[in-house]
């Protein structure tokens, strides 16, 4: 693989391998959605961390996490806010999605309704969050493919209806997860100053503050 | 397992009888082990993830039988799990089995039906509890002095799950009733019959089929369906006929009657009991024994539930697994000698041959009490039997003791006896003694009691309305609770087990059904586990607890929108952050640090969602002594305890040391939160949706006077008057009043002692105390309640807010302002 995620990812800017001078870094702000136990917390400790918890916890409110890969000769970082799936803490996802350049919305494979939630949640971004945000559709737990009730060509017919990068995964295996994040790393504008205000994202959650964005990525 | 020993009996130990000799004094508790069914290597549920281990499952059905307490049952104590599925459980044990009294000394027809009635008692509770023994047999009756009798491990069964989580049958086949070779399990008169083959075994002298293969005692048994008097004919085929026709009328009918083949023709336990042979039985329980009164007296510590002296043992020192190792029943083996020597690429391996120490071994290790008796033998009656309303209560017993850090005083096994001793009193006594009983709480809870003294001082009195909740009927909450349980602190083996996932499950039902007005938030599981936790046994008094905390710390959290007092509640942890920690306030809002990124889960779990067991166990410990406002100084007392990190990164740094959040130190946090709790003015924390005792009065801050807009607005508290009252007259040296009238305004009437910096006067675009021009000022307000008081309420906010930046402490602002002191009676202002 071309890419290697570098686990925590937690200290400031991304480094520049051997102070090449070509090498650019961007920040990216991504949010997850999607019904609960759908496994969002699971997909992101996969990619942060490489690790899995079958007792994973159940998320309140939302948990923030960053990771930085590398894609050419781009050092990109994600700051990631994984939200709490369950459909009363609703009015607090704006919250985390505004001002997101991309959204990982997901569902389980084996749950029709987490997949009717994943459609009305891209509905939602569509309507509500910044008009460039890259959305991917991810179909976890494909491990259990015996059992799924969605059927693949389903969901990627919706995906390519609606525009959406989609995969099936798993954070079980481990199975497309790295990738997802690749894929939409690659889909992010990486060269254009304008649409990259992806550093201080994470600090952009209250609207009175959006004055305040430096511009100052892909240096 | 094809080589496990159907019979258990046929492949004890030899050195089992060495265990068994008339139990000494001490010997009051033993262990016994066993290997749990391994589920095979690679197999998951149907959800993709790995199978709950048998041992767990064990774990979670023993606990109720630990709530078992009768005369003629051994007490279960603990089950705990070792390696590789090892299940130990360690239960009462005391006197020597009927196996062995009968071979001592032959047993005349009176004993025999004495020992049988208590049999027949025992079982007959079990019953009431719905619970089978079905491994009844000689050596699990233990015969005390005077022939008093108690069944002993007779929950193997039920823990087992009928043996389903075992690899071993359970039940010695020589005692087993017809139906259960058949496969028919779970009926007491199974039991019942066992106890008539015991007891036919000893009145007709005999051994049950002493020579016989397994399999022919079960062709035997089964061949009694076509029998109609299977007593005479086990008396003809043991040659016993002429004893059988001896027996007393009436113990033959009871014997002919108990070994029915069809079930409906056995008695039920209850039925036994009142048996016209058992009537001399029944005349003498009945009758006060005096037997006790000649025997040496027992040592003061044995007169003490066995669940304390277990816990005190093992204070003590004591380790279970260490005395089975002793016993040579845990042997260790390296490891690499288990290593299979091929493995097919289906998983199947050849390799050596399980160790002989994965096989069944029934013997019982005893757990000597010597040790601990010696240890509290030199402590005075007093401490074992406190009285606490004597006029010399409180003594100082370990005074000193009480300095020392909590870890240390809860493994302080003197200390230890002395708490339990005490709260084991105090709640016998609740609710009368609530008073004390909190009093006592606020220095320290002891572990073992923690369940019931946290639902004292919750105020919890149970009133069985739990059982009367509906639990059951489908909910559309159920999916979210289902998805939650398997997440909710599944590290803890208690809430692991599918026990704990039921108890939760209905808990949280319950919960819902009770309040029509409230709904399921993600996280209100992680508020009910320790409750849980602590009362895994009493469904009841967790529920209760439960019930009574959440208003009592968050009343409307529930609501389906909680939208405004969440937002409440965090303006005011923000205003009091400021209030204690004005740097860190600034240094937070100056990065939108907003609490609403990361506190929600603290406060809607009151941190239950963030901590595990064990630290919120000691952090609830002072939560409940607190009020409604006591977690918001939790919140501030975890910042604090991170503050110098937090001074110096940035918004993506303090965001993710919370998403992950570092070791905090509970100990100082409890005392931080305690200190910060103590010296906060009680308007200081006024919230308009907390649970109220009384309403308002005159000089309190209005339930509705404060709106969310005016928390956004005000970095700093508001005080109320009576607050600023209570300090002027009783501590003024703890305030500070800064009165920011004109000149001319003060001179009329003011706060003695007050200090005048008109606002108008003021410049407040320098952050810095100098810039006042007011001498030693920031002497005059270090170590006080800075109170801003103005006329004008704008003058106020902003005058708080430059004190806050210039890092000045408890600085608030006096709600309604100046004119409120001129209500107060008497007056206290004057003029110069
Ligand atoms: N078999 C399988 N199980 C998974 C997978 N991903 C997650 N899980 C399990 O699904 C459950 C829920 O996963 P979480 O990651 O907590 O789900 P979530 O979407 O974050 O849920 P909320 O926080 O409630 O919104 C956990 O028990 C995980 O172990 C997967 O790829 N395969
Ligand atoms: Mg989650």
């Amino acid at each position: 693989m071309a890419t290697t995620p570098r686990s925590g990812g937690a200290s400031g800017a991304a480094q520049r391998p051997n102070g090449t001078s070509q090498n650019k870094s961007c920040q990216f702000k991504l949010v997850l959605l999607g019904e609960s136990a759908v496994g969002k917390s699971s997909l992101v400790l996969r990619f942060v961390k490489g690790q899995f918890h079958e007792y994973q916890e159940s998320t309140i409110g939302a948990a923030f996490l960053t990771q930085t890969i590398c894609i050419e000769d781009t050092v990109v970082k994600f700051e990631i806010w994984d939200t709490a799936g369950q459909e009363r803490y609703h009015s607090l996802a704006p919250m985390y999605y505004r001002g997101a350049q991309a959204a990982i919305v997901v569902y389980d494979i084996q749950n029709q309704d987490s997949f009717q939630r994943a459609k009305t949640w891209v509905k939602e971004l569509h309507k509500q969050a910044s008009p460039n945000i890259v959305i991917a559709l991810a179909g976890n737990k494909a491990d259990l493919s015996n059992i799924r009730v969605v059927e693949f060509d389903e969901a990627k017919q919706y995906a390519e209806e609606n525009g959406l990068l989609f995969m099936e995964t798993s954070a079980k295996t481990g199975m497309n997860v790295n990738d997802i994040f690749l894929a939409i790393a690659k889909k992010l504008p990486k060269n254009d100053g304008a649409n990259n205000q992806g550093a201080g994202a994470g600090r952009r959650l209250n609207e009175n503050e959006t004055n305040r964005q430096t511009n100052n990525c892909c240096k | 397992m094809a080589n496990a020993p159907l019979n258990t009996k046929s492949n004890a130990n030899p050195n089992a009888t060495a265990t068994a000799q008339p139990a000494k004094i001490e010997t009051r508790l033993c262990a016994i082990t066993f290997f749990a069914r391994l589920h095979p290597g690679d197999v998951c549920g149907s959800n993709g993830l790995p199978l709950t281990p048998n041992s767990i499952a064990i774990l979670g059905r023993a606990q109720r039988l630990r709530e078992l307490e009768h005369e003629n049952l051994c007490q279960y104590l603990d089950v705990i799990r070792g390696k590789h599925e090892r299940t130990i459980v360690v239960s009462e044990y005391s006197g020597c089995t009927l196996e062995e009294h009968a071979k001592r000394s032959s047993l005349s027809q009176t004993q025999i039906l004495r020992i049988f009635y208590q049999v027949a008692c025992g079982i007959n509770v079990l019953h009431a509890h719905k619970l089978v023994v079905h491994n009844l047999e000689p050596k699990h009756i233990l015969i005390q002095e005077q022939d008093h009798v108690k069944l002993f491990n007779y929950g193997l069964y039920h823990m087992t799950k009928g043996g389903a989580y075992v690899p071993f049958p359970i039940g010695n086949i020589r005692y087993m009733a017809p139906e259960r070779l058949l496969g028919a399990n779970g009926n007491i008169k199974s039991d019942v019959w066992a106890l008539a083959m015991m007891m036919l075994e000893l009145l007709l002298q005999t051994t049950l089929w002493p020579k016989l293969k397994l399999s022919n005692i079960a062709r035997k048994i089964l061949a009694f369906g076509r029998s109609n008097n299977v007593l005479e004919r086990i008396a003809r085929e043991h040659d016993c006929y002429n004893l059988y026709q001896q027996l007393d009328v009436d113990v033959r009918a009871l014997l002919e009657r108990c070994l029915s083949v069809p079930l409906s023709q056995r008695p039920l336990p209850s039925e036994l009991l009142a048996y016209p042979c058992f009537d001399p039985q029944r005349e003498e329980l009945r009758a006060p024994s005096n037997g006790t009164v000649d025997a040496a007296p027992l040592p003061l510590l044995l007169r003490c539930p066995l669940s304390q002296i277990y816990h005190l043992w093992q204070l003590a020192g004591g380790d279970v697994q260490a005395e089975l190792k002793k016993e040579g029943l845990i042997r260790s083996e390296a490891p690499i000698l288990a290593l299979p020597q091929v493995v097919r690429l289906n998983g199947s391996s050849a390799g050596p041959k399980r160790s002989q120490s994965y096989l069944m071994d029934d013997r019982i290790v005893p757990l000597k009490l010597n040790t601990l008796v010696q240890r509290l033998r030199r402590l005075p009656a007093s401490v074992y039997f406190p009285l606490i309303h004597s006029p010399r209560f409180p003594y100082e017993f370990a005074g000193e003791m009480q300095q020392l850090p909590l870890v240390i005083r809860e493994r302080d096994i003197e200390y230890q006896f002395h708490r339990v001793r005490l709260f084991a009193r105090l709640l016998q006594g609740y609710p009368h003694t609530a008073e004390l009983l909190q009093r006592e709480a606020a220095v320290d809870i002891p572990p073992l009691l923690r369940g019931p003294v946290w639902a004292a001082l919750l105020e919890v009195i149970p009133n069985s309305s739990y059982a009367k909740i509906d639990k059951f009927t489908a909910t559309s909450t159920d999916r979210q609770i289902e998805v939650d349980i398997p997440r909710c602190h599944q590290y803890d083996e208690l809430l692991s087990s599918p026990d704990g996932h039921r108890k939760l499950k209905r808990l949280l039902k319950a919960w819902v059904t009770a309040h029509p007005q409230y709904v399921y938030w993600q996280g209100l599981d992680s508020l009910t586990a320790p409750f849980l936790y602590l009362n895994f046994n009493n469904e009841e008094l967790a529920f209760l607890s439960l019930f009574k905390f959440i208003p009592k710390y968050l009343q409307w959290f529930f609501l389906q929108d909680n939208s405004a007092i969440i937002r409440e509640y965090l303006s005011k942890f923000s205003q009091l952050t400021a209030f204690h920690e004005p740097l860190l306030a600034q240094h937070l809002a100056s990065i939108n640090f907003i609490p609403e990124l990361f506190a929600i889960p603290w406060f809607l779990t009151m941190f239950s969602h963030v901590f595990p067991l064990h630290k919120i166990l000691h952090l609830w410990d002072k939560l409940m002594l607190g009020d409604s406002s006591y977690p918001l100084f939790i919140g501030i007392a975890i910042l604090k305890q991170l503050k110098s990190t937090l001074l110096t990164s940035g918004f993506n740094e303090c965001i993710l040391l919370f998403s992950d959040l570092p070791d905090i130190v509970m100990e100082t946090c409890v005392i931080e939160s305690q200190k910060m709790y103590e010296s906060t003015p009680k308007s200081i924390t006024h919230r308009k949706h907390a649970l109220r005792q009384q309403p308002p009065q005159t000089l309190d801050i209005g339930i509705d006077d404060v709106e969310l807009k005016h928390l956004l607005a005000e970095q700093c508290p508001r005080i109320s008057a009576k607050d600023v009252l209570h300090l002027v007259q009783h501590a003024p040296g703890e305030l500070a009043l800064i009165d920011l009238r004109s000149v001319v305004e003060f001179a009329r009437v003011q706060v003695p002692h007050s200090i005048n910096i008109p606002f108008a006067t003021v410049l407040l675009g320098e952050q810095r105390l100098d810039a006042l021009n007011v001498p030693q000022l920031e002497m005059q307000l270090r170590g006080r309640v800075v109170v801003c008081v103005s006329n004008i309420h704008q003058h106020a906010v902003e005058f708080s807010q430059f004190l806050v930046a210039c890092g000045i402490l408890r600085t608030c602002i006096l709600h309604k302002g100046f004119n409120v002191l001129h209500s107060i009676e008497p007056n206290i202002l004057i003029s110069t």
